[in-house]
């Protein structure tokens, strides 16, 4: 697999779902490994088609296309101290949220399938009881 | 009721995006579909490709599934990527129902 950018933020203060999936997008836009753009495109996405990135009670992965600005394989997460609302008839409120960008059609297949791997094991659960950046960033590195 | 396809079932897993959702759907989907023993080809698409197609089943969130009407004879709308279980669920009524699986 290709080594995926890491990284994590806890304790994050968001004051809506938009802010949220900023949130979770920005430290892979200071790796360099997502454009500042990529954020943008989840939130105009989600817009356009409802919200998506929502896939269980509490959890969404935000994500975009390769061509939205994803520069490397990459995976983040944010763990919100407040939960917000997405708008989803019966997940929400949603209290972590992945990011993940991929450069092409492939290059994050493997990193996806282990990524429900985890999730299906408890990985969601972990990472919201992360007490800081260092040990959200080992437990997504588990993942990779 | 249609008869039983005398192939592997078609199914497509459909997001807004076509990169995440669905294809985490997509490896839920063949977890389930192989626990209830049916041989299926499963492909994971985005919602404005998954319209100029066919599949037997289209799998996606309920956000969806009024613009998948037309591409499957049989539509699932799923609120919990996670639950495989209740996946399988309602892929073994779907199927009875369609008498694609006794």
């Amino acid at each position: 697999m290709t080594e995926p950018i890491l990284d994590a933020v806890v304790g994050v203060q968001a004051t809506d779902w938009r802010g949220a999936v900023h949130a979770a997008c920005a430290p892979l836009v200071t790796a360099g490994a997502l454009e500042a753009r990529y954020p943008d495109r989840c939130v105009a996405i989600a817009e356009e088609h409802g919200p998506y990135m929502v896939l269980a009670p509490g959890l969404a992965l935000a994500h975009a296309r390769p061509e939205d600005g994803a520069v490397q394989l990459c995976l983040s997460a944010a763990v919100l101290s407040r939960p917000v609302e997405f708008g989803h008839d019966q997940n929400d409120p949603v209290d972590l949220v992945l990011a993940f960008g991929s450069p092409d059609d492939a290059s994050h297949l493997e990193l996806l399938q282990s990524l429900a791997e985890h999730l299906l094991a408890g990985l969601a659960d972990e990472l919201r009881l992360a007490p800081n950046r260092v040990e959200a960033v080992r437990m997504l590195g588990a993942v990779a | 009721m249609s008869p039983a396809p005398n192939r592997p079932l078609t199914v497509l897993t459909v997001c807004g995006v076509g990169m995440g959702s669905s294809l985490i759907l997509k490896m839920n989907a063949e977890k389930a579909l192989k626990s209830l023993g049916v041989d299926a080809k499963v492909e994971h698409t985005d919602v404005s490709s998954a319209r100029g197609m066919k599949a037997d089943v289209a799998i996606a969130q309920g956000l969806h599934t009024d613009e998948l009407s037309g591409v499957a004879p049989v539509v699932i709308a799923i609120s919990n990527f996670m639950d495989v279980d209740g996946l399988r669920r309602q892929l073994d009524e779907a199927l009875r129902a369609q008498g694609w699986l006794e």
